[in-house]
């Protein structure tokens, strides 16, 4: 009864509601998976910081998600010495803050300043680094930022893509007192997080969602010379659950999320896309390529008694026993395309075709573990050692991820036939990433998510001393030679400013990494964005913030 | 009276505390930690033990737990880690969400299943009857998960209703009757799924309770005298059931928590249990703790009003505390 | 009616003991070219209108994306009973298995699943029936024998108990637990939470009916014969006590089932290797999955009827 009563009064409702006549808002919801920690970009880093960076600040320079080209944003132009050490860069004039406070040089050296105090300990800090050494930024006039390398670095500017300008004025006082880290927490009021982005906070409801405001001052017009942002409010909802996040999408309650469309979304999403209320994007192959790899911390206690463990040839027989092909029509229904490295044909410019490759060869696997002394005797099916014990381990994976844990599965089962037994455990993310961390596991089968293209900019995964470097990370010295060989090409291409030359040494690279498979990618998906049909101008990208990147020429129908 | 209330009240305390302790404890003593969630999005090993030692988390489990025994105490239980927000105004707002729902729940149950009991328990035979002690015996073992998930296939395969969730989107927008219309949009689905097998509850209890007091001799009387049946249910013979009922209501205001929980996990409503199972999944430590606590402060205040209204329903249970208290005295 | 319910449970639990003979496929086999597939129905008409021997048409993938099948309705796969140690399955399974229930997103035979899943959920639930009979049986029973003091602490224990909010009082315990434990850990963990938290139901009954039973003649005849307490309790009060032992034993059986279901439901109990009813309701945590595949809800329909059967019996008891 009552809930009759309450549906009358709904629909009546909502019908009334179309009548009133208000000048319309223009306003799209989004949607994030996970709570801001923080409004800070030098503080933290996490994919929430970044989109909200995106919406409320900006950056010198800005890389075009979809050409990889690098364009003028705050810096209008910029020259560069003969060694390509020191770059000029010109700031645009007449720009102010959402406040009110023009923007000049001396936020820009502040900014710096701010990511390499060792008291705020940024992430930021990290990454903006060349060879562990900081940039020098120097301001000779308020409309000049001379910016000053400390040894050839190939990526150049492209660096300061990263890095949002946030304003000097909110935030020096902290950066003296060495609270940096700390301010604008999430229960700073929204007024007080200003900045030179398309939008600005207009309110944090906890567990609820975000909500942006376009920005009055916000500098930029579109080519004809409207206004931007197009939008008058952006709404970020916050829905930890996947499964919710596509029904609201369905229902037209949110009007695109942050990640890709899951395969086993694909027929509701079709469906919704046959009824006009939401379109599919077809972005290609993506960047990402599900990774599987062996823990080859040398002093694991099972390694000891187990050396094979740590034996290229484990790993080239697990490359070659699992069929690619049927991997990517199980694990992602067809939407995939096998890969064999890291670098999947979604990034062109890196991608390299003609690399080694470990098709599917059973035969060739089991020849592979009979090498490493690993033989049936009982003939049961299973590979035993010399000890008698069954080869094999445990590949932990994400619990809850559907792709993820069939993905181990079918890594399994593909092993269990040329005779390891690979038990899969599945790990709710926090344990999971707890263990990779400390490296109690055996291997592991994860997705990474791509944060930059360009591999000099990935270096800790591919250098022996990087926190990245999954498979043994941080190491001192390298523990072998393969690794020792890829630090060195790294080194070298990182220094080097010409392309050419970059690629060919990132070739060797990819060689390298191919013969001695430390990490095992079998597919990489292809991926389609939805949006509900109302949005319009989005510029979608591989590259996450997919739809987020570029927020000021987003626009409602 | 007041010696009583005290009793209860000093119970209650204790329970909220065993409660919250424990989930404090076994939360702390379980594998994996808030920290280590962080490293999904590429922070450093270095970042992560800053920020664990920034919440207290590298310390003793003992020293973290009498540190937050010590602050609940003040009634500060302390900032959630993922929310960055005191536990206490995090807990408050899903709170009243739950009870919004369970309110909801009860009201919608009481209506169903009260009137069906009458019906059932002052008459014998007829379709009604048998039709209404069908469906509840039916409604009876259709426990929340299972009405829930049926719900919910069937609101996604008709779009009645919403699948899950309290509110759309700048459901407030349209100012505040909108936002009300959105909120009852969303209500029914959990409502129902909570109700259903309540309703069939107070119904079999308001039953047996009702034909019972119909053999009373002073109900025999009545209809001797030509009372109709129908008068005699409804003036006099209702009333002194309510007693059963009453006691049923302390404990389904007790299961209520239990049984929204489900719901609010499988229709995503952002009430007390949802907010739980995050936390737990999350390790969000003083969260779960918190979520615990006002739990049993839920139950406590849900037995005490029970009590209440048996007090009211039947003056001899009024009586009896009296004398228990006078014996106590003595 | 009592003893329709009666037969029904009887059939349930004997369809799980049976379940390696009832189910047509092993209950972890994946069939990776039938990922959400549909449920195939027998068939006893061919397409020219004749009567045939029951046959199924092999399923034929329209979609893989969207996991669509059709049934490859030009071709006849007869079902042939007792053949390979099964009751009932196709007589040639090269063109596909035989899904009466379809199968789940992994490609695992439903119906398999449902039967093996039987003997897990069931098993937690008996189990825990069995821990909260015996505990309660116990603590009842010493409660309402001695009286007094005992009586006080036994009774303020079951109460505390009672009044926790059992569900979270599983969660916390449970999450105190690795995530991931060998099935046979999560089988006895599960058990024994679901026993500590059922036996104050019991104890509350067995007392007030030993309580009661003491006072008889009979108890103080035991008594005066020489009968020690032990003897007293166990041979003569917490037998006439069996009706209320029974009457919570078929109360607790379906509520037991039901936690476990929730709890896998919502992935804290028994991982997906494991078929349980619960871990297979965990699928249906995907809203449009439930939409697409109503099927997946086909272990809510068993936790229903176990639970309407119990009903039934204790209805009619009473």
């Amino acid at each position: 009864m009552v809930t009759a009563a309450a549906l009358a009064f709904a629909a009546c409702w909502s019908g009334e509601r179309r009548a009133a006549g208000k000048p319309p808002v223009k306003a799209l919801v989004s949607s994030i998976r996970a709570e801001p920690r923080t409004f800070n970009r030098y503080a933290g880093r996490d994919s929430v910081l970044e989109i909200v960076a995106s919406l409320t600040q900006a950056k010198l320079v800005r890389i075009d998600r979809r050409t990889q080209e690098l364009e003028p944003w705050l810096a209008e132009s910029w020259t560069t010495s003969a060694d390509g050490l020191v770059y000029t860069i010109k700031l645009r004039q007449g720009i102010t803050f959402s406040d009110g406070v023009p923007f000049t040089s001396a936020d820009v050296v502040f900014a710096f300043k701010a990511i390499y105090d060792e008291k705020t300990g940024s992430a930021l800090g990290e990454s903006m680094r060349v060879g562990g050494q900081p940039l020098v930024v120097t301001a000779p006039d308020p409309a000049t930022v001379v910016v000053r390398f400390p040894s050839p670095f190939g990526p150049g500017i492209r660096l300061l893509d990263n890095l949002a300008i946030l304003p000097r004025h909110k935030l020096e006082a902290a950066l003296k007192a060495g609270t940096l880290a700390k301010a604008w927490d999430v229960s700073t009021p929204p007024s007080e997080i200003v900045g030179l982005g398309p939008f600005v906070l207009a309110s944090y409801q906890p567990g609820q969602r975000l909500v942006f405001e376009r920005n009055p001052r916000y500098w930029r017009t579109d080519a004809r010379g409207g206004r931007l942002p197009i939008l008058d409010r952006l709404t970020l909802e916050i829905v930890p659950d996947q499964n919710a996040e596509i029904l609201a999408l369905e229902s037209g309650q949110i009007d695109f999320t942050q990640t890709e469309m899951r395969p086993e979304d694909y027929a509701t999403l079709k469906r919704a896309a046959e009824q006009k209320k939401v379109s599919l994007v077809d972005l290609g192959v993506g960047l990402d390529a599900d990774t599987f790899w062996l823990n080859l911390r040398p002093n694991r206690p099972p390694v000891v008694q187990h050396l094979w463990l740590l034996r290229a040839e484990l790993r080239r027989a697990i490359s070659h026993a699992v069929d690619r092909t049927a991997f990517a029509e199980t694990v992602f229904l067809g939407a995939a395309v096998p890969v064999f490295g890291p670098i999947t044909p979604g990034n062109p410019r890196w991608y390299s075709p003609d690399l080694p490759r470990f098709e599917y060869d059973p035969a060739a696997a089991r020849r592979l573990l009979a090498g490493l002394g690993l033989s049936d005797r009982d003939r049961d099916g299973v590979l035993r050692d010399r000890t008698g014990a069954p080869a094999g381990f445990t590949i932990v994976t994400q619990r809850g991820n559907t792709a993820l844990e069939r993905g181990a599965g079918f890594i399994a089962e593909e092993l269990k036939k040329v005779g390891l037994s690979a038990e899969v455990a599945p790990l709710e993310v926090g344990a999971l990433i707890d263990r990779i961390v400390r490296g109690d596991y055996d291997a592991v089968y994860y997705r990474f998510l791509t944060t930059d293209l360009d591999p000099a900019l990935n270096i800790d995964l591919w250098i022996s001393s990087g926190s990245a470097h999954v498979w043994n990370p941080s190491q001192v010295k390298p523990a072998t030679d393969w690794e020792r060989q890829i630090d060195d090409l790294m080194k070298r291409q990182v220094a080097s400013l010409d392309l050419a030359q970059r690629k060919a040494l990132f070739d060797q690279v990819q060689r390298i990494v191919a013969d001695e498979q430390p990490m095992i990618q079998f597919a990489a998906p292809k991926i389609t964005l939805a949006t509900s049909t109302r949005v319009v101008g989005a510029t979608p990208a591989l590259l996450r913030p997919s739809i987020l990147w570029n927020p000021d020429g987003l626009g409602v129908k | 009276m007041a010696r009583y209330f005290v009793r209860r009240l000093f119970a209650a305390v204790v329970l909220v505390a065993v409660v919250s302790s424990a989930a404090l404890l076994l939360t702390s003593v379980a594998p994996g930690d808030f920290a280590s969630e962080l490293f999904g999005s590429g922070v450093s090993a270095a970042s992560i033990a800053a920020e664990r030692a920034r919440y207290g988390l590298d310390r003793p489990v003992a020293s973290q737990y009498f540190d937050w025994i010590g602050r609940a105490a003040r009634l500060d239980f302390g900032v959630s880690l993922v929310y960055h927000r005191p536990v206490a105004e995090l807990v408050r707002q899903r709170a009243a969400n739950t009870a919004l729902l369970a309110l909801a729940a009860l009201l919608l149950a009481t209506f169903l299943g009260l009137p069906a009991g009458i019906i059932t328990g002052s008459r014998r035979r007829g379709l009604a009857v048998s039709a209404i002690r069908g469906a509840s015996i039916v409604l009876l073992s259709l426990p929340s998960l299972i009405t829930s998930l049926v719900l919910v296939l069937l609101a996604a395969r008709t779009g009645w209703l919403p699948t899950g969730g309290m509110q759309s989107a700048g459901a407030w927008d349209g100012g505040m009757l909108a936002g009300l219309a959105d909120l009852a949009w969303h209500l029914p689905l959990p409502v129902l799924a909570i109700a259903l097998p309540l309703a069939a509850m107070i119904e079999r209890v308001q039953s047996q309770s009702l034909g019972s007091v119909l053999k009373m001799p002073f109900a025999l009387a009545t209809l001797a005298r030509g009372v109709p049946r129908s008068r005699l249910v409804w003036r006099d013979a209702w009333r002194p059931s309510v007693g059963p009922v009453a006691a049923l209501y302390g404990f389904i205001l007790g299961s209520l928590l239990s049984g929204s929980f489900v719901v609010e996990v499988v229709t995503s409503w952002p009430g007390l249990g949802r907010l739980m199972y995050d936390a737990l999944r999350a390790r969000d430590l003083f969260l779960v703790a918190g979520c615990a606590a006002a739990g049993s402060i839920f139950l406590a205040v849900g037995s005490l009003i029970s009590d209440l209204i048996q007090a009211w329903a039947d003056p001899r249970v009024r009586q009896r505390a009296d004398e228990r208290r006078a014996g106590a005295a003595a | 009616m009592r003893i329709a319910a009666a037969v029904a449970l009887a059939l349930i639990v004997l369809v799980a003991l049976a379940a390696p003979a009832l189910a047509p496929h092993d209950p972890g086999e994946t069939y990776r070219a039938f990922l959400s597939a549909p449920p195939m129905r027998p068939h006893v008409v061919a397409s020219t209108g004749a009567w045939r021997w029951p046959f199924v048409h092999p399923l034929k993938l329209v979609s893989r994306l969207e996991q669509r099948y059709e049934e490859d309705t030009s071709r006849e796969v007869p079902l042939a009973f007792f053949s390979g140690g099964k009751l009932l399955r196709l007589s040639d399974e090269r063109d596909g298995p035989w899904l009466p229930l379809g199968a789940d997103r992994e490609g695992r035979d439903a119906l398999a699943r449902l039967l093996f899943g039987a003997r897990v959920s069931l098993g937690v639930a008996g189990l825990s029936t069995l821990a909260a009979l015996l505990i309660g049986a116990l603590a009842g029973g010493l409660a309402g024998f001695y009286g007094g003091l005992a009586d006080e602490a036994i009774m303020r224990i079951a109460e505390f108990v009672l009044v926790l909010p059992a569900i979270y009082v599983v969660l916390a315990l449970r999450a105190a637990m690795p995530l991931v434990l060998p099935s046979w850990a999560v089988f006895s963990l599960m058990a024994g939470i679901f026993g500590l938290v059922g036996w104050p139901w019991v104890a509350r009954s067995v007392r007030s009916v030993v309580a009661t039973e003491r006072t008889r003649d009979y108890a103080s005849a035991a008594v005066s014969l020489g009968a020690g307490p032990a003897r007293v309790l166990f041979v003569h009060l917490l037998p006439a006590s069996r009706g209320v032992i029974a009457t919570q034993a078929i109360l607790l059986l379906p509520s037991f089932i039901l936690a476990e279901a929730t709890l896998s439901y919502v992935g804290l109990g028994f991982p997906d290797t494991v078929p349980s009813w619960g871990s297979m309701l965990h699928e249906a945590s995907n809203v449009n999955a439930i939409a697409d595949s109503p099927w997946t809800l086909a272990p809510a329909a068993a936790i229903f009827l176990v639970t309407l059967a119990a009903n039934m019996l204790v209805e009619e008891t009473t």
